[in-house]
């Protein structure tokens, strides 16, 4: 079945090519400037599956003349990257040393960030991705409600229990306070499948791995609850897959 | 692959810092990339290596722009190259154009042959793996695309199919690729 964004994700795939054109060029700029992760993230994925063309030439290798001039034009003109602080030449031995301490720390640090950084929000990115691809992902629109009528979401949810929730405009949770997810099954309680932060620009998203239900999902929700609150919703809609 | 792309980015963030040395292992890395990706866009070995030194001025002076969330090193380099040889492409076309109208009207059939004859004689590229592996239709759709800078438009003018068939072959030859790289595309 197809979903909601299946039509962004087709044109996601295009603009990587850099063949769309035209007003759908600037529909699908505008939706991402919008902050359309999901189309970011596809954008991206897409960009990297694109590498393959290049990659099947046979290699030629260019002048090594190229080169020198690269460099003669850097001196020449006394290019810098840009936001680059110029910094004195260091004694030879501040400069093996320094170079060694680097090194490690620069070993030490790439692997942390990779690893606290990279890593977890490409597995995101892939989690969402797969999500997507899956024909049997649902695209749910969730509609602003109570306090906040002007958020606005999305929810991509498979019946096998994982999903994916998209806000916007939706204030960060007061002092105290919390978003919590629910969702609610035909003749079900609603359960709870985790708690969403938004950023000081009303966004924010969640991945959800829950366990699977017999019933299918009938309607998605989040409300304004005090922290901890998990057993069942107390406080006011926020956000609601069916409008009011 | 993780350990070679967590190395890429450590030799731009370096360059960010004027790392001359890490600027070199750079350009000695991708330039072999990009400078085949030059001769297949624009097919000649002059404005290859002239697009290539473009590209590794553009990498040493924004490389501190670089950042790892938008993709990889090498989609990051392939993407500035792209641009521009794009541009020049496009500006190329516009003065054809131009040249076509008031001069000879089959200038355009003609130069398109030309071009296509300096692709096969000058550039001297061999297609393997992904590219030869897609059917036909599919393979020229992301060629013209990807190679020749052309629109979804243009590519449909010039094939003289529907849009609509342009977007499909174009879509399925990207689905074939990811099939290429596994499920789930790295």
């Amino acid at each position: 079945m197809a979903t909601e964004h299946t039509h962004w994700t087709e044109q996601s795939e295009i603009h990587a090519l850099g063949a769309l054109d035209g007003a759908e060029r600037r529909d699908f700029e505008a939706h991402l400037a919008a902050g359309c992760a999901v189309c970011e993230s596809y954008l991206r994925e897409t960009r990297e599956t694109l590498n393959l063309l290049h990659r099947s030439l046979e290699p030629i290798a260019p002048a090594a003349a190229v080169k020198s001039r690269i460099f003669e034009q850097i001196e020449k003109e006394n290019l810098a990257p840009i936001g680059a602080v110029r910094v004195k030449t260091p004694r030879r031995w501040q400069r093996i040393t320094g170079t060694i301490a680097a090194g490690l720390v620069g070993l030490v640090l790439g692997g942390i960030y990779y690893r606290a950084h990279y890593e977890p929000r490409h597995t995101l990115y892939s989690s969402v991705i797969e999500l997507l691809r899956d024909p049997t992902t649902r695209d749910h629109t969730l509609y602003g409600a109570g306090p906040t009528p002007q958020a606005k979401g999305r929810f991509l949810w498979n019946e096998s229990g994982e999903g994916h929730i998209f806000a916007s405009n939706l204030p960060a949770a007061p002092e105290g306070k919390m978003y919590a997810v629910w969702t609610i099954a035909q003749s079900s309680a609603p359960r709870y499948v985790g708690t969403i932060k938004t950023d000081a620009k009303g966004q924010g998203g969640l991945h959800i791995k829950s366990p699977h239900s017999d019933k299918p999902i009938e309607t998605f929700a989040v409300t304004l609850e005090p922290v901890g609150t998990t057993a069942a919703p107390t406080g006011p809609m926020v956000l609601v897959s069916k409008p009011s | 692959m993780a350990d070679e792309i967590v190395s890429a980015i450590q030799l731009i963030q370096r360059t960010a810092t004027q790392d001359r040395e890490a600027f070199s292992r750079l350009y000695d890395r991708f330039s072999s990339l990009v400078f085949t990706l030059a001769m297949r866009m624009l097919r000649g070995r002059d404005d290859a290596e002239d697009l290539l030194q473009e590209v590794f001025i553009q990498v040493w002076r924004q490389a501190a722009n670089y950042s790892q969330e938008r993709g990889s090193p090498e989609a990051w380099i392939v993407n500035i190259a792209r641009s521009r040889a794009i541009d020049k492409l496009r500006s190329i076309r516009r003065m054809e154009k131009s040249f076509t109208l008031t001069d000879d009207p089959g200038r355009a059939e003609s130069a398109e042959s030309v071009e296509s004859n300096v692709a096969q004689s000058e550039a001297k590229l061999t297609m393997n793996s992904a590219l030869a592996n897609l059917p036909e239709a599919q393979r020229r759709v992301l060629e013209l695309a990807y190679f020749d800078g052309l629109s979804q438009t243009e590519i449909a003018d010039r094939i003289k199919e529907p849009l609509g068939t342009v977007k499909t072959r174009m879509r399925s030859g990207i689905q074939r690729l990811r099939d290429m790289l596994g499920t789930r595309a790295a």
